[in-house]
């Protein structure tokens, strides 16, 4: 029973307990509707409409209702005049493509109905594996934006692209003839034929500048690696081959380098029966990563050189190389235990940092060195080409915008004034260039402040190729017809050297190159079509001898290290990250991505300071936040600098340090980047703020990252936090929908359980307490036991069922925003999330934990409150949560218009038409998973501002196999049965049996880790029948008997301080 | 022949099946040379049988034009190619006036199968026009309608009319007989004082009769709500006077030619226009509305008849959609086409003997249900159904059969909610 001595708490308040908690806790649906505050707004107790009137304008429009329903609607349908011969009404058509957008990558489906995209999904015969995060499978929202720019523009102004054209040549010829240089700023291009077509650009105006800025530059590794063996290069880590994995501050499975390829690899070594790799997280802020790893530790920013010097030192010692001189203080006793870990694992280890300091990342690949992990785990022989930007280049280009030494610039697809922390010179020096054009799908922080701009297609509607990494060349074609008067960027640049050429065009000729030069067989013409059929096309780049340069100077790596030690102060410290919702900030305006709960807060639409929970008591501030529980609202002094953001306790965070998004307060003077980017007023118009303005959503942090030994760090140290006395709510998922501390929730076990103790070690099933005539008293199963009669679905016919692996799940969300797009669920908005009226059909709970045994070894007091302040550093479970599908539904007895029954296949199914909204079945739900539509989300104004389907875009990405709810009816995950009832017409059409894997629910399709497998449990060769019948699957609340046909898999941490 | 790619092989009898057929297909060749079978299937996509012109030259009289030259002519016919760069004269001037419909492609026929289209060619007439118009005996039946309803409401006017009269007639007559008899008069003075006193004196009949109002009213409230909705008969006029009865009565054309996404999608599809130049590129003139509603198509398509070429500029037809079900029902004719093997006219009623296309069924769930409570799941050589056997054991298969021997698509779960809904 070693590895049951664990009490899961949903939050602090779950916690402590508290009493708005146990009151939250006894209902399904906060209550409180506030009728006065909605009708107020709309000033109806104040009119003089009496009730006699009210009832007369009743019977009318009852009347009217009546007689207009009587009349035959009218509904023209029109056909195509010329059927696109791929094209068949009412089927879905796949293309291959894949998403780039300077931060992520990844090989994608497209899904199109009539011939618009609808729903993305990764492509698993390509690179990536099939791993889509939630930005990118939300990214066909971003599409359909109507605040993108829809014709070229000239100083503010509408204009034609023959009129911007001729502006922009005449404008960069008289820059070449003034004898001024021309700046080029990209993002990273990671596309052969695009940076073929810019080398063109700059030999035909010669005076040109290229230069990349990225919004996250991981120079520091290229540097490192330059320094080291000679070569500026970003080695592919390959995560699927380490055994041991020790991350600092890197969250790879969120947003470093690479981070849908690491994800994907990561989860080959998490499967427990394959053996789990040991994932040890040293970092300043709770990460994905981080809540995934079998060992954490917290460390402060200014630590980060000091434990990779105390790992080096520990590596070094064993190895017989010479350690660093540094004070590693207690980290050379913290890091003992892993850096054994690592010397055992040679060669099967791996040792990543996030560190922007070129000396720290010198140390992590000394580190990689001395553990013979290159050529092994770390791959420069078919490198990483994404995150190009070279700092100093990027310092030369502010300093020389300023310095009037460009007379044109021409910005691709990157936004330096808002991301970058210089992004306030950057925008001086733009102002101070005669003539700019942004080519962007958006007038964006940069672009509005640009002469000119060419809007951009987006990657839906674009020819491109990329390289993510070196031998993997992919495809984006476009899926749709543009929808405004947009020109993607290459053929801009095409246009602006005079070319009549399309990028299709030059692009198909350099594949045709490519084809020659890599001496392949067959067709150029059929190599292009298969390869664009596939998306993608491997090549073989080889295996490379690494020149290490002799004798590391390990001057840099000192320096650092100190650098960092020296800003250890008083004050607090801050970390910068990415949210996995809204990354850098690109997608701001995605209210799906806005929508979806941060795996760790749960927090929606909103950013803030994340703090330890000790801390935040220690200065008086909530701790508790919910629905009438807002946050603290503080200033933070940091360089001179003030700013006001509420705070929200994490547990897991460093104590003085605090963690702060990036990618928040976009458009905050105006821009038009999308509704959703901006807060809403709770009658859901837009808030608008003392200019005028619309006001952001979170506030713009990247200018407060400090400058260490030269390179920008994203940290920022000695700040100071002041109580501000006021208040702000935040809208979070965290506290509702509890399981009410039960502990057949969730399930935990430990390596060394699992690898040598029985099922019945880590999970046991429940038994009840039984009596019969014939027996007497005894123990029986819960299976065994039972009040109803059995569903005829145990192989009889199909019955669909789902697994779910926790030790591969991974919380990062990418199944909501799938599951979002697949079935058409209504956003909300902030205001709603706060009430607890989320629709999202799927959720992840997070479960905090702490080691019971502590409490019992303290006296063995099981209260909540007693508890012990576990939430220093607790280890997470993230567990996805959907409708169980149960045999024995506790909501198909309640509802008293059978509304929701039992299929034949086991799906618990929802009629909506049927519904008279009684909610009932919400409330006999043990799991708490059915969602009660409140409003007429597509036409109530409280949603115009954050339901896209409220407007005639935004409508085009919705599914239209699935019906849009309305009001007043309960719905909740249907296992997507319309892609089961798809796949067993395609079975009966071509007369054969449903294939397993050919039907596919939208989350275990959107899963990178695939720890979601969906399928028959009634084919006895199916992989979800083996899942099912596995020693780690188990039900959830196994003992309430409700027998779902969703199976969990027991998460198995390969931790050793409970393997007693 | 052709039936024959529709025939799914599978397993020995099915083969021997096929090779008999073979046989027999292949006796045919032995048989005189259909001449008609022969012109449509070689001939007419780009001749008329007659003088008029199509992408060719119409082949009436063709072998008179090439009078004297016969032999060339079956060359001509067989490689058109060859007979050009001998440098025939009559060859070409035919490819420099034809120049721009392309040479004609060479034909794989027979010397004996050139004599028969030649022949049926000869004795082609063509088919005297009979204008069948129905459409105006159906507007007709709605002027008859309307004119009984006149009538109806005419009499009853004149009825109404006739107690007034007769009640007031009755009042003056019982007045006059009052002042001749000195008596104080004692009737109604009234249409109303009349009516209570005649409700008094019969207050059963009365009673019934209000009794039976209500009732007949609350009947026909109840079923005439539970018609709301339901559209059947509907038949909206559409942009393009087309007509189902002369295309798939007529002419035999089978549904799926031209609503061909049924055997793969949830909709069967309204053609689009292109569909319809496959035949109407030669066929521009109907026989009843003349080139008026063709021409429709090509206003559509942007067909210029004179120089038999698209223009480019085009304009979707905008039909009115007759079989309309609620968004929150999934239906899909894949389903039924192809795995129900339905015919369409099971639902769709007797197309091919309707002008303009109506909704012929109810489209209500309980007839949705009610067939498929009633109709077997066709179950035989369908791969997928014989694993679903596979996995029902014997007690299990007879609570599906309960009684009969019938599997329905009820029994297999075809009346569940999640089945249509979702």
């Amino acid at each position: 029973m070693a590895s049951m001595n664990k009490k899961y708490w949903k939050g602090l308040d779950h916690l402590h307990n508290t009493e708005a908690f146990t009151e939250q806790a006894n209902k399904e649906f906060s209550e409180e509707v506030p009728v006065e505050d909605f009708l107020a707004k709309q000033g109806q107790d104040s009119s003089g409409t009496s009730r006699r009137d009210f009832l007369k304008f009743m019977g009318f429009s009852i009347t009217a209702a009546t007689v207009a329903a009587c009349e035959t609607p009218v509904i023209k349908s029109i056909p195509y005049v010329n059927k696109p011969e791929e094209i068949t009404p009412g089927v879905a058509n796949y293309y291959a493509s894949s998403y780039y957008d300077g931060f992520d990558f990844a090989n994608v489906l497209v899904k199109t109905r009539e011939g618009r995209p609808i729903h993305i999904k990764g492509n698993k015969s390509a690179f990536t594996g099939g791993a889509v995060n939630a930005r990118i499978n939300s990214s066909v929202l971003n599409l359909y934006n109507t605040a993108r720019v829809q014709q070229p523009v000239i100083n503010g102004e509408a204009a034609s692209w023959a009129k911007l054209d001729a502006k922009v040549i005449g404008e960069l010829e008289k820059t070449k003839a003034a004898g001024k240089r021309i700046a080029l700023i990209t993002n990273t291009i990671v596309s052969p034929s695009a940076k073929q077509l810019a080398g063109d650009f700059i030999a035909k105006y010669e005076a040109v500048d290229h230069v990349t800025v990225d919004s996250v530059s991981y120079d520091a590794i290229r540097k490192a690696h330059l320094n080291t063996i000679g070569e500026s290069v970003l080695p592919y880590f390959d995560f699927a081959a380490a055994k041991t994995l020790v991350a600092v501050n890197a969250d790879f499975l969120n947003d470093w380098i690479y981070p849908s390829a690491f994800t994907k690899a990561y989860a080959k070594m998490r499967k427990p029966e394959n053996g789990l790799s040991k994932h040890y997280q040293i970092e300043t802020n709770m990460s994905l990563a981080g809540s995934n790893a079998d060992v954490r530790m917290a460390m402060k920013p200014s630590e980060e050189g000091a434990v990779l010097a105390a790992i080096y030192n520990h590596i070094a010692a064993k190895t017989g190389a010479s350690p660093l001189s540094v004070n590693t203080g207690d980290w050379k006793e913290k890091t003992a235990k892993l850096a054994k870990d690592l010397y055992d694992n040679q060669g099967a280890s791996l040792v990543v940092s996030g560190s922007k300091l070129t000396g720290v990342q010198e140390i992590v690949v000394a580190i990689n060195k001395l553990l013979g992990n290159y050529s092994k785990t770390v791959d420069v022989s078919s490198p990483i080409l994404l995150s190009q930007q070279d700092d100093t280049k990027v310092d030369k280009l502010v300093k020389d915008l300023n310095a009037g030494v460009y007379g044109a610039a021409i910005l691709i697809n990157t936004n330096p004034v808002y991301q970058h922390p210089a992004g306030d010179q950057f925008l001086k020096g733009l102002s101070k260039v005669a003539f700019s054009v942004a080519i962007s799908e958006y007038a964006d922080e940069t672009a509005a402040n640009c002469t000119a701009i060419a809007p951009d297609h987006n990657y839906l509607e674009s020819w491109k190729d990329a390289e993510a990494r070196l031998g993997e060349l992919s495809l984006t074609q476009p899926t749709i017809q543009p929808l405004y008067k947009t020109r993607q960027s290459e053929d801009s640049l095409l246009a602006w050297m005079g070319s009549a050429d399309s990028f299709h065009g030059y692009m198909k000729a350099s594949w045709g190159k490519f084809h020659v030069s890599a001496g392949l067989l067959g067709l150029a013409e059929d190599f292009w079509h298969q390869s664009l059929h596939d998306g993608f096309y491997k090549y073989s780049t080889g295996t490379k001898t690494i020149a290490w340069v002799e004798n590391w100077n390990t001057g840099e790596a000192t320096i650092a290290v100190k650098a960092l030690q020296k800003n250890a102060g008083e004050g607090f410290e801050i970390s910068f990250y990415h949210k996995v919702g809204i990354g850098n900030g690109n997608a701001a305006a995605n209210p799906w991505l806005q929508e979806m709960p941060d795996p760790i807060t749960k927090c929606t639409w909103d950013n803030y300071i994340t703090m330890a929970p000790a801390d935040v008591e220690a200065m008086g501030l909530n701790m508790q936040i919910g629905q009438e529980l807002p946050a603290s609202v503080v200033r933070l002094t940091v360089d001179g600098q003030e700013l006001e953001m509420p705070v929200f306790p994490v547990p897991g965070q460093t104590a003085g340090t605090i963690g702060i998004a990036l990618g928040y307060g976009r458009g905050a003077n105006g821009e038009k980047i999308g509704k959703s980017a901006f807060q809403t007023a709770p009658d859901g118009s837009i808030d608008i703020d003392v200019n005028g303005n619309p006001k952001a959503i979170g506030s713009k942090v990247n200018h407060l990252q400090a400058v260490v030994n030269g390179s920008l760090v994203m940290a920022a140290f000695n700040a100071s936090i002041a109580d501000a006395g006021k208040e702000y709510p935040l809208a979070c998922t965290q506290t509702h929908h509890t399981v009410m501390g039960r502990e057949s929730v969730v399930k935990e076990t430990t390596m060394g359980v699992f690898a040598h103790g029985h099922k019945h070690d880590y999970n046991h099933s429940h038994l009840l307490a039984v009596h019969s005539e014939a027996n007497g008293a005894e123990m029986k199963p819960v299976t065994e036991v039972d009040l109803w009669d059995a569903h005829p679905v145990e192989g009889v016919g199909h019955r669909w069922g789902m697994s779910i692996d926790l030790s591969t799940c991974i919380g990062c969300g990418s199944c909501i925003t799938a599951c979002h797009s697949e079935n058409n669920v209504p956003v909300v908005g902030k205001d709603e999330i706060r009430r607890s009226r989320d629709m999202h059909w799927m959720r992840i709970d997070r479960y905090f934990s702490s080691a019971e045994q502590e409490v019992r070894d303290a006296g063995g007091d099981f209260s909540y409150a007693k508890l012990e302040k576990p939430e220093d550093n607790p280890s997470v479970v993230h567990m996805p949560m959907m409708c169980q599908h149960c045999n024995h539904a506790p909501c198909e007895t309640v509802c008293p218009v059978a509304a929701t029954t039992h299929s034949n296949e086991g799906l618990n199914q929802m009629t909506y038409n049927r519904c008279i909204g009684t909610r009932y079945c919400a409330n006999n739900c043990p799991y708490k998973v059915r969602r009660f539509n409140w409003f007429n989300y597509k036409a109530y104004k409280k949603f115009t501002e954050v339901n896209p389907s409220q407007d005639e875009m935004g409508r085009l990405v919705l599914n239209p196999d699935v019906t849009v709810r309305s009001r007043g009816v309960m719905e909740k995950c249907s296992l997507c049965v319309q892609r089961i009832q798809a796949g067993k017409l395609d079975a009966k059409k071509e007369g054969r049996p449903v294939k397993d894997g050919e039907v596919q629910s939208a989350c275990a399709e959107a899963c990178p880790t695939n720890a979601i497998v969906f399928g028959d449990l009634n084919d006895s060769n199916s992989e979800i029948r083996k899942m099912a019948d596995g020693d780690r699957a188990y039900n959830v609340l196994e003992e309430v008997g409700t027998r779902p046909n969703i199976y969990y898999q027991v998460k198995v941490r390969n931790a050793e301080h409970s393997e007693a | 022949m052709v039936s024959l790619s529709r025939v799914n092989v599978k397993g020995a009898p099915r083969l021997i099946l096929v090779f008999t057929a073979l046989l027999f297909s292949s006796l045919s060749l032995f048989a005189q040379p259909n001449g008609e079978m022969l012109f449509k299937g070689n001939c007419a996509s780009c001749h008329r049988p007659t003088t008029e012109p199509l992408t060719g030259p119409g082949l009436k009289g063709v072998r008179e034009r090439w009078a004297g030259n016969e032999e060339m002519l079956y060359q001509w016919i067989k490689n058109p190619q060859k007979v050009l760069s001998s440098g025939d004269a009559y060859a070409n001037k035919l490819y420099s006036e034809w120049k721009a419909s392309g040479v004609m492609p060479a034909q794989a026929v027979s010397n004996e199968d050139i004599d028969a289209i030649l022949a049926y060619v000869e004795a082609y007439v063509a088919p005297q026009k009979t204008i069948v118009d129905e459409g105006d005996g159906a507007v007709a039946a709605d002027v008859d309608n309307t004119m009984w309803y006149v009538i109806t409401a005419l009499l009853l006017l004149i009825l109404v009319v006739a107690i007034f009269s007769l009640a007031s007639a009755r009042r003056a007559m019982a007045m006059a007989v009052a002042r001749e008899k000195n008596k104080e008069y004692d009737g109604p003075n009234t249409y109303s004082e009349a009516f209570g006193m005649w409700v008094k004196k019969n207050q059963l009949l009365v009673i019934f009769v209000v009794v039976a109002c209500l009732v007949g009213v609350l009947r026909e409230g109840w079923y005439g709500l539970s018609t709301v909705g339901v559209y059947e008969g509907y038949k909206p006029e559409q942009p393009i006077w087309f007509s189902h009865k002369i295309h798939a009565g007529q002419n035999q054309v089978n549904c799926v030619y031209c609503h061909n996404s049924a055997e793969k999608s949830k909709h069967a599809g309204i053609p689009t226009a292109n569909v319809c130049m496959n035949c109407h590129t030669a066929v521009s003139k109907g026989s009843i509305t003349g080139e008026k509603e063709i021409n429709k198509i090509y206003a559509a398509v942007g067909w210029d008849k004179e120089t038999r070429s698209y223009t480019g500029e085009t304009q979707p037809i905008k039909w009115v959609k007759v079989h309309n079900l609620p968004d929150h029902v999934y239906f899909n004719h894949s389903q039924h086409v192809v795995v129900g093997e339905i015919e369409c006219q099971e639902c769709h009623g007797e197309v091919e003997k309707m002008d303009v296309a109506e909704q012929h069924a109810p489209l209500t769930m309980g007839w949705c249900i009610n067939c498929h409570r009633e109709t077997e799941v066709k179950m035989a050589d369908n791969g997928y159904y014989d694993e679903m056997h596979k996995r029902l054991t014997r007690d299990e298969l007879k609570k599906y059969l309960n009684g009969d021997e019938k599997i329905t698509a009820s029994d297999l779960g075809g009346i569940e909610c999640a089945k249509c809904h979702y």
